[in-house]
């Protein structure tokens, strides 16, 4: 792994980043600034951006393909979520819709504190560890992997989903939860909120892609390509791999449960759909068209396919899942590594896919 | 100083109904270099996933060092206690440089840098022995076969390991290249080292050996010197005979 | 509680009575009652029950239309006698005539009406020549069980000659002993009623706690107890049965959907994530073929599912084939890039099928072969769709297992699944084995599909309901053994369709998933995995 300080793409895109936040952030009410479709529009991307590092750390760096991300997220979601119909509870009065559904007189006795923003963080945290953990220990222990695992994390999302869409559970069942009117004692939907949220999710993403790639730049990144590359091989050097798969995997899954608490502010909803299988995978598409096992590769590639999807999902819906099979079946044919691929043969290498693919290595 | 690196015991290995390896005992000394030959399905590297914690015995135990069990210990706990192996397909880190190869070998723990003064010099040390140095900084991906076996074997001594087991070192080598390694193998030999080769090339195995153990179907036919191998009427019959 | 029971038991006693003399009727007399004040009305109407339960035919014959007419106001009663006014004929001697001048309708009281009502539909019970009919007759009885007629129920079911209808006779002959006067019959009937538990004999049975017979007399009181216990415990059978059945049909269609995946994945180390979209292809492949007989060959409708099973099986085969050779193929050794690979396939079919049939459910047939079904014990139904989906189970699993151990195509399944290196030196050509496997499990899948389409609904996203499930069975079952595939199979589904009634469908999943985790702890290979040691 090249240093720090030669990986230009790496410095371009965090530059890139920075001077977008700041731009929005000194420009906001003025008429430079960018409008509230926009800005939000960003502010979303860069969360989805997060969630795309977040299975790149674990797929690309550690050869674990994980399909059931959305789950993280989601924790982060209804987590997000919970802050703010409490705290606009608290601050407006406001009765939550789902409490009035269920017929409630008040909220369930788990939602106690959740008016109060660090406690609702710790407990995400507190959550998404104990779930990534105890999941991460008994299959990491058992040596489930490669396929065996995408299609058990893949059936977790499922189960949570259905759990979800139960209505009695106090999480707003099936039609999720809305309405937030307050956050952090602000009005919510104002620009000056939309424009915060987006410059908080593109500062985050900037610092979450300088930690991963100190993380995969330091010995600790080498140890996690080894185990990509030769798990019983690494194990028979006296490196307890459970240990290493264990730690990136519980990072990976805290690190999707942040970009979750920023989107949902954003989208103002979270519902079980959040948690459908169909997500999970989408995560690891953007991650494979954008190249995975290159950090800024997951971000490009969750950023562009996005902004493509949100710019369809107006424009011509229904195209959108045939554009999608056609993105897949064109990258995993052609460009197996990506828009990586892509730029490699264009503008660096002229030298074709199989120096690259040695280069690599395809993770099992 | 002839102690036991490696004592087993009675060892049985079951795949389904095939019997891998059967009630097998076997005692291999420091400063021995010990060659494990036999036909294709004897148990030779069985016996080595066994010893490294890959596999785990039906029955029977391995002593490391006169002393302790080593069965039913994880294979890093197995390979920290000194005890290294090569794989019979080379198992190299195709994503990492060969400079990482012999850092990650010779020192174990996720922190610590690769880059201390103390560590370059033992890297620098290795890479020259396995002849890598001048690829330092390539892939490992982009060596050729007989470089992976070698990055590999660099790999497992970086570690100073008491005992190192090689799984077939020279399969695939050109005849250069296996008399390197056999003279790289004999310069290895130590007075507090085991050092055990599973190999199929009697000529190598005659260069490296002191002592030879020939398996067949699961158990010891023959132990003892290679001309004593090599003469043994029972070996010949299971070599030549079928 | 006991004021309304007066009139009933003073009806039956009087019923009693006039069953007990009877004699020849006399239709003149009955005529003239008939016209004649509210008392006599009431007698006429008591007149023709009896008719109808003890009467001879003619007599019953005679005295059908009277209560109906009664009730319409058809009845005119003149000087000479009475008219029915409809038909135009006399009464008594049904010769065709006109009402006199002065011809008066009476007019029956709310309490005789309700008589004639149940006269009216106790004569058409034995007589009415439609089925229909005799149904509702039955219908209207069965409101009042405790006023009808002994003798009546069990005419009519000796008579009565469509079998579905007598045994709804025969349930009603049994609520009206459990509710008549006579304790000794009402014990008869008790254990006759327990004979055939239900949740419905269970209902009537202990109603009868209430009664005042269950306080006053031991003998009923024991009866009672003892039929509600007896009945208890077959519905407790019935329910054990029918979950059994309901979970082995559940694991047929489970079966069916993962046994191609297991093959699959055995072989190549690929899991099919359009597997699911297959089984849905399956499905719309049978329905096309209903919709086709429809119109080509409408006297062949009932057997589109049974002809339906070549194109099911041949269709998705070409679709499974096409993927492996466009996608696949290319993705040797790479199965996490396969598997976002298949999951494109899975989108787009989703999506293809919803653009061009739409996302409502597809309607099918039922025929003759999937309807209905044989009640065993308790509410236990043996029903025919079910028992479809896992006959064809075992079918499938009989040609499967033929296929792979009795054919040159599976011996060469079985050689590239242990070692397909080896397999590709000794001359067998793997990817051809792949290709074929490949369509053969692509088969297997649209197959369930025509298998579950009776049982469940149709439409662009049932794959997507099976495909967890069916992952489930492999990683359980282990790689690429048929004996793990039902074993798991048959487990996911009975443990599926055992706690569903317990705690609901969503915790049967996260505790099926669970135990698989749990499982994988014990044995990661799954159920029937072969071991070796590192290649």
């Amino acid at each position: 792994m090249k240093r720090w300080t030669a990986d230009w793409p790496f410095l371009g895109l965090v530059g890139l980043l920075v001077v977008v936040a700041l731009a929005m952030a000194l420009f906001a009410g003025t008429p430079f600034g960018l409008s509230r479709y926009l800005a939000n529009a960003i502010g979303q991307l860069a969360a989805f951006a997060v969630l795309a590092l977040s299975l790149d750390l674990i797929w690309g760096y550690l050869g674990i393909l994980s399909l059931g991300h959305g789950l993280f997220f989601a924790v982060g979601g209804y987590v997000v979520a919970m802050y703010l119909l409490k705290h606009s509870f608290v601050v407006t009065g406001t009765v939550p819709d789902f409490l009035q559904f269920m017929g409630w007189k008040d909220f369930p006795f788990y939602w106690a504190g959740f008016d109060f923003f660090p406690y609702a963080l710790l407990a995400a945290v507190v959550v998404t560890l104990l779930i990534a953990g105890v999941f991460g220990y008994v299959s990491f222990r058992s040596r489930v992997s490669g396929v065996y695992f995408a299609i058990i994390t893949q059936a977790l999302v499922y189960v949570a989903m259905l759990l979800m869409f139960r209505n009695d559970t106090g999480f707003g069942g099936n039609n999720g939860m809305t309405g937030f009117t307050v956050m952090f004692g602000w009005p919510m939907g104002t620009s000056g909120m939309i424009t915060g949220l987006a410059v908080a999710s593109l500062v985050v993403l900037a610092g979450v892609l300088v930690g991963c790639r100190w993380l995969v730049g330091s010995r600790f990144g080498a140890l996690m390509l080894a185990t990509r590359d030769d798990e019983t091989r690494l194990r028979t050097l006296g490196y307890e791999t459970l240990r290493l798969k264990l730690t990136v995997w519980c990072l990976s899954a805290v690190i999707a449960m942040i970009a979750g608490m920023l989107y949902v502010p954003q989208v103002g909803i979270i519902n079980p759909r959040l948690l459908s299988p169909e997500l999970s995978l989408e995560i690891a598409v953007w991650v494979a068209i954008g190249g995975r096992g290159h950090l800024v590769g997951a971000v490009i590639g969750a950023l562009l396919v996005n902004a493509v999807k949100f710019w369809l999902s107006s424009a011509a819906p229904d195209v959108w899942p045939f554009i999608l099979s056609g993105l897949i079946v064109l990258v995993v044919l052609v460009f197996p590594n990506g828009l990586i691929d892509l730029a490699r043969l264009k503008l660096v290498r002229p030298m074709g896919p199989k120096r690259i693919a040695a280069e690599v290595g395809e993770a099992r | 100083m002839a102690m036991t690196a490696l004592l087993v015991d009675g060892l049985s290995v079951r795949f389904g109904s095939f019997q891998a390896i059967d009630d097998l005992s076997l005692a291999i000394d420091y400063g021995e270099v010990r060659a494990v030959i036999g036909p294709n399905g004897a148990g030779k590297t069985t016996l080595l996933d066994v010893i490294s914690g890959i596999t785990r015995p039906k029955q029977g135990r391995v002593l490391f060092d006169g002393a302790h069990e080593i069965v039913g210990r994880s294979e890093a706990a197995i390979a920290r206690a000194g005890i290294r192996r090569k794989f019979q397909k080379p198992s190299v880190f195709e994503g990492l440089s060969v400079r990482q190869h012999i850092a990650i070998g010779a020192d174990v723990g996720f922190r610590s840098r690769l880059d201390t003064p103390a560590l370059e010099d033992r890297v620098g040390e290795v890479l020259e022995t396995v002849r890598l140095a001048d690829k330092a900084d390539a892939l490992a991906g982009a060596l050729s076969h007989g470089q992976k076996q070698w990055l590999e074997i660099g790999m497992v001594l970086a570690s100073e390991p008491k005992v190192l087991m090689l799984d077939e070192p020279v399969a695939g080598l050109t005849d250069e290249e296996t008399e390197r390694t056999a003279s790289l193998v004999r310069a290895l030999k130590r007075p507090d080292r085991a050092i055990v080769v599973v190999e199929h090339d009697m000529d190598f195995v005659e260069r490296i050996a002191d002592r030879v153990t020939v398996l067949h179907e699961g158990r010891t036919l023959f132990e003892g010197s290679m001309d004593r191998v090599r003469a043994d009427p029972a070996v010949v019959e299971v070599y030549l005979g079928r | 509680m006991s004021f309304w029971r007066l009139p009933i038991l003073l009806s039956c006693l009087l019923l009693l009575a006039s069953g007990a003399q009877a004699a020849p009727l006399d239709r003149a007399a009955l005529v003239a009652d008939l016209c004649g004040d509210a008392g006599q009305m009431g007698q006429a109407g008591t007149a023709l029950l009896d008719v109808a339960a003890n009467g001879s035919a003619e007599d019953r014959a005679w005295a059908a239309p009277l209560a109906g007419a009664v009730l319409a106001r058809g009845l005119a009663c003149d000087e000479e006698s009475a008219v029915l006014a409809e038909a135009g004929l006399d009464a008594l001697t049904r010769a065709p005539r006109e009402p006199g001048d002065k011809a008066r309708k009476p007019l029956a009281s709310l309490k005789n009406r309700s008589v004639f009502q149940l006269a009216d539909a106790a004569l058409a019970l034995r007589s009415a020549s439609a089925v229909g009919a005799r149904e509702a007759a039955l219908k209207t009885l069965e409101r009042k069980p405790s006023q009808i007629p002994d003798g009546l129920l069990e005419a009519a079911a000796a008579s009565e000659t469509d079998a579905g209808l007598r045994e709804q006779i025969d349930a009603l002959a049994q609520t009206a002993a459990l509710n008549a006067s006579d304790p000794a019959a009402r014990i008869r009937a008790l254990a006759s009623i327990a004979e055939n538990p239900s949740r419905r004999a269970l209902t009537k049975v202990s109603a009868l706690t209430s009664d005042p017979a269950y306080a006053s007399n031991d003998d009923f009181r024991r009866a009672v107890d003892a039929a509600s216990a007896r009945i208890e415990r077959g519905i407790a059978i019935g329910d054990a049965l029918a979950t059994l059945y309901n979970g082995l049909s559940f694991a047929s269609i489970l079966f069916m959907a993962a046994i191609g995946l297991a093959i699959i994945f055995g072989l190549m180390g690929v899991i099919n994530l359009a597997q699911g979209e297959l089984i849905m292809i399956g499905a719309y492949v049978t329905w096309l073929v209903q919709q086709g007989l429809r119109y080509a060959a409408p006297s062949l409708l009932d057997w589109y599912l049974v002809l339906a099973i070549p194109a099911a099986f041949l269709v998705t085969a070409a679709i499974g084939i096409a993927i492996e050779v466009s996608l696949l193929r290319h993705l040797y050794r790479r199965p996490l890039m396969s598997l976002l690979a298949t999951w494109a396939v899975s989108l787009f079919l989703i999506n293809l099928v919803r653009v061009v049939f739409g996302t409502q459910n597809l309607q099918f047939e039922t025929p003759f072969y999937v309807s209905g079904g044989v009640p065993v014990i308790g509410d236990f139904i043996f029903t025919w769709n079910r028992m479809f989906a896992i006959a064809f189970a075992i079918v499938t699993l009989t040609l499967t297992w033929l296929v792979v151990r009795k054919t040159p195509l599976g011996l060469n399944i079985r050689a590239v699944t242990q070692n397909r290196d080896m397999a590709a030196c000794i001359g067998i050509p793997t990817r051809r084995v792949d290709m074929m496997a490949f369509g053969l499990g692509s088969g297997l899948a649209g197959l369930a599909g025509l298998a579950l389409s009776p049982i469940y609904s149709v439409n662009p996203q049932m794959g997507q309901n099976f495909i967890i499930d069916s992952f489930m069975v492999v990683v359980l079952g282990g790689v690429g053994t048929i004996a793990g595939t039902v074993v798991a199979a048959l487990g996911i589904g009975q443990i599926n369709v055992l706690i569903e009634p317990l705690w609901g469908a969503v915790a049967a999943k996260v505790i099926v998933l669970l135990m698989i985790i749990a499982f994988l702890q014990w044995r990661p290979e799954g159920l029937f995995a072969v071991k070796g040691r590192r290649k």
